[in-house]
C-alpha cells in the first residue's frame, strides 16, 4: 500500500462500489475484521456476497493492522452461497410442488 | 484497573452505542464493551424500520414518535442522512375478519395522532401494482420511516469517539463486582477491569446473563428472526409492506386466522422493506430456539413461500443471503429501562424486541436523563426493570 494515496479511488467491492480509500478509513476507525468492514462500508454485501472481494479485504486489513488472515476472515458462511431465484428456492427435486 | 470512568456500558449494539453517544454528549466519560464485532448481534441482522403501524396506542407508540424526532435531529447534528427514508407502510388485509380488527385498530391509532387510514383494494394496487389479487384492503401510513442501522451505528460510534467515548470489541464481560468504595468493577475476558459508579446492561438478548452477574433477574427471552435478502432491484412499489395476519392475533388473542402449519411453527409474518442497498429485506420468523443464531432452510423457504403469496412476481427475483438476529423479548412487549432496585448505579436498557432501531435514540435520551438526574416529563414506571417483581436480591 505504499502508493496508497494514488489508489484510494480503486474499487475493491465492485458490487457495492466501495473504494480502497473507504476501506482504509474504516480500518483506521477500528473496524478490523472482514465482517466489521462489511457492515461499516457495505463492501461484500452485494450480489456476489464478498466472494470476489473478501480475500482482498482480508489482505488489506492484515497489512494495515498486522493481524493474521485467520483473525480477520469470517469463520462461517451462510446459505445461500450463490444467488438463486426465489421461485427456484422453493422447488426441490422429489418434493411436492403443488403448494407453490 | 482503569479509573476515571463515569459509565461502563455492556453491549455495543445500537442501544449501547446510542446510550454511549448521548451520555458522552452530557460530558460523561463512557466505555462501551462488547463481546463481539461491529453490529454482530440483533442490530446487524434486522430491518431498518422506524415503524409506527405495528404499535398499540400507548408508550411504545409515543416513544416511536419521540424517537423519529430525535433521529431527525441526529441527521442534522451529524450532517449525515444515514440513509433515512420515508416511504410509508401498508399492512395487507386478506379477509373481512382481519379488516374489521384493523379498522378498529387504525381508529385507535388515529386517536393517538398517527396519520394512518384503511384503503381499498384498488388504491392498494395503485401503490403496489404487484400485489396478489386476494388482498382485499390495506392500511396506509406515510409516517413509517426507515434508517440504515449500520450507518447509524457507525455514525454514533464516530461522533461518540470524538467526544471521548471508548469502545472495546471482542472482549466479553465475565464478572461485575461491587467495590468497597461503592463503584462497580467490570471484569473482561482479557483480564482488564474497568471501574465506574454506573454500569448499563445493554446486552440485548444476552442481558439476563449480564444481570445475573450482580444477582438481578431480567426476564428477556431471545426470539430468533430470520430474514432473506433479495438482489438489488428497482422499487416494485411505493411503500414497505406488512401483513395483518400476525398483527390481528396479537391484537385480539384467540382470533382465528388461516395460517399454514409452517407459518404457525415458524411464527412467520411478512415484513417486506426496501433496504439501504436497494435490495429488499424479507422477513421474518419468530422462533424460540435459545441462543441459536443460525438460519434454516425451513425458515428461508417459509419466508419465500409467504412473500410469494403476497407478491407472486417476486419469484423471478434472486435472493443473495439470509441472516438471523435474536430479538430480545420481554413478557409485556415493552423495553426494560431503568435502575435496578437495591443495586445503585446498575441500569438495564434492553428488551426492545423488534424495535431496537426505531427506539434507540429515545432509549438513549431517557437513559442519559436518568443517569444524569435530569427531569423526565413522563412516568417510566412501566419500563422499569423492577416492574416484574422479585427482581434484585442482594
Amino acid at each position: 500500500m505504499s502508493d496508497e494515496n494514488e489508489n484510494r479511488d480503486m474499487l475493491i467491492c465492485r458490487c457495492e462500489e466501495v473504494t480502497l480509500g473507504e476501506i482504509l478509513d474504516a480500518i483506521d476507525e477500528g473496524f478490523v475484521t472482514v465482517k466489521d468492514v462489511k457492515r461499516a462500508t457495505r463492501a461484500g454485501m452485494g450480489l456476489c456476497q464478498g466472494r470476489s472481494c473478501s480475500r482482498t479485504i482480508a489482505r488489506i486489513i492484515s497489512e494495515r493492522t498486522g493481524k493474521s488472515l485467520e483473525e480477520v476472515l469470517p469463520k462461517s458462511y451462510r446459505y445461500p452461497v450463490r444467488p438463486e431465484k426465489m421461485g427456484a428456492a422453493l422447488s426441490r427435486e422429489g418434493e411436492d410442488e403443488s403448494n407453490n | 484497573m482503569a479509573k476515571g470512568l463515569d459509565v461502563v456500558i455492556v453491549g455495543g449494539g445500537i442501544i449501547g452505542l446510542a446510550g454511549g453517544y448521548f451520555l458522552s454528549r452530557k460530558k460523561k466519560r463512557v466505555l462501551v464493551i462488547d463481546k463481539g464485532g461491529f453490529a454482530d448481534g440483533a442490530s446487524g441482522a434486522c430491518d431498518d424500520m422506524i415503524l409506527f403501524q405495528s404499535k398499540k396506542p400507548g408508550i411504545n407508540l409515543e416513544l416511536t414518535f419521540e424517537s423519529l424526532e430525535l433521529y431527525k435531529r441526529l441527521i442534522v447534528d451529524f450532517d449525515d442522512e444515514m440513509q433515512f427514508k420515508n416511504l410509508g407502510g401498508m399492512v395487507l388485509i386478506e379477509n373481512d375478519a382481519e379488516l374489521a380488527i384493523m379498522e378498529q385498530f387504525v381508529a385507535e391509532q388515529r386517536s393517538y395522532g398517527l396519520d394512518v387510514e384503511v384503503i381499498g383494494q384498488q388504491d392498494a394496487r395503485k401503490k403496489q401494482p404487484f400485489l396478489s389479487d386476494h388482498i382485499i384492503a390495506s392500511t396506509y401510513s406515510m409516517m413509517d420511516s426507515q434508517i440504515d442501522p449500520f450507518h447509524v451505528m457507525r455514525a454514533l460510534e464516530k461522533h461518540g469517539l470524538k467526544l471521548g467515548m471508548g469502545i472495546q470489541r471482542r472482549n466479553g464481560v465475565v464478572a461485575i463486582e461491587r467495590l468497597g468504595n461503592g463503584n462497580w468493577s467490570v471484569v473482561c475476558e482479557d483480564g482488564s477491569t474497568h471501574e465506574a459508579p454506573v454500569v448499563v446492561n445493554a446486552a440485548g438478548a444476552w442481558a439476563p446473563s449480564i444481570a445475573q452477574m450482580v444477582g438481578a433477574t431480567v426476564p428477556i427471552v431471545p426470539k430468533r428472526g430470520q430474514i432473506v435478502l433479495s438482489e438489488r432491484i428497482p422499487p416494485i412499489g411505493e411503500t414497505n409492506l406488512w401483513n395483518a395476519k400476525y398483527l390481528v392475533t396479537k391484537l385480539h388473542k384467540g382470533t382465528e386466522v388461516q395460517m399454514t402449519d409452517e407459518e404457525r411453527e415458524l411464527g412467520l409474518s411478512l415484513a417486506f422493506t426496501r433496504s439501504a442497498g436497494n435490495t429488499y429485506l424479507m422477513g421474518s420468523t419468530r422462533e424460540y430456539v435459545g441462543y441459536d443464531k443460525g438460519t434454516t432452510i425451513a425458515g428461508i423457504r417459509g419466508i419465500i413461500d409467504m412473500t410469494l403469496s403476497y407478491l407472486p412476481k417476486m419469484k423471478d427475483v434472486g435472493i443473495v443471503r439470509a441472516m438471523a438476529g435474536l430479538r430480545p423479548e420481554t413478557p409485556d412487549g415493552k423495553m426494560i429501562l431503568g435502575e435496578h432496585k437495591n443495586l445503585d448505579g446498575f441500569y438495564t436498557a434492553a428488551g426492545h424486541e423488534g424495535d431496537g432501531i426505531a427506539l434507540a435514540p429515545v432509549t438513549a435520551k431517557l437513559l442519559s436523563d436518568l443517569i444524569c438526574g435530569n427531569p423526565i416529563d413522563r412516568d417510566l414506571g412501566e419500563l422499569s426493570p423492577n416492574r416484574f417483581g422479585g427482581m434484585a436480591h442482594e
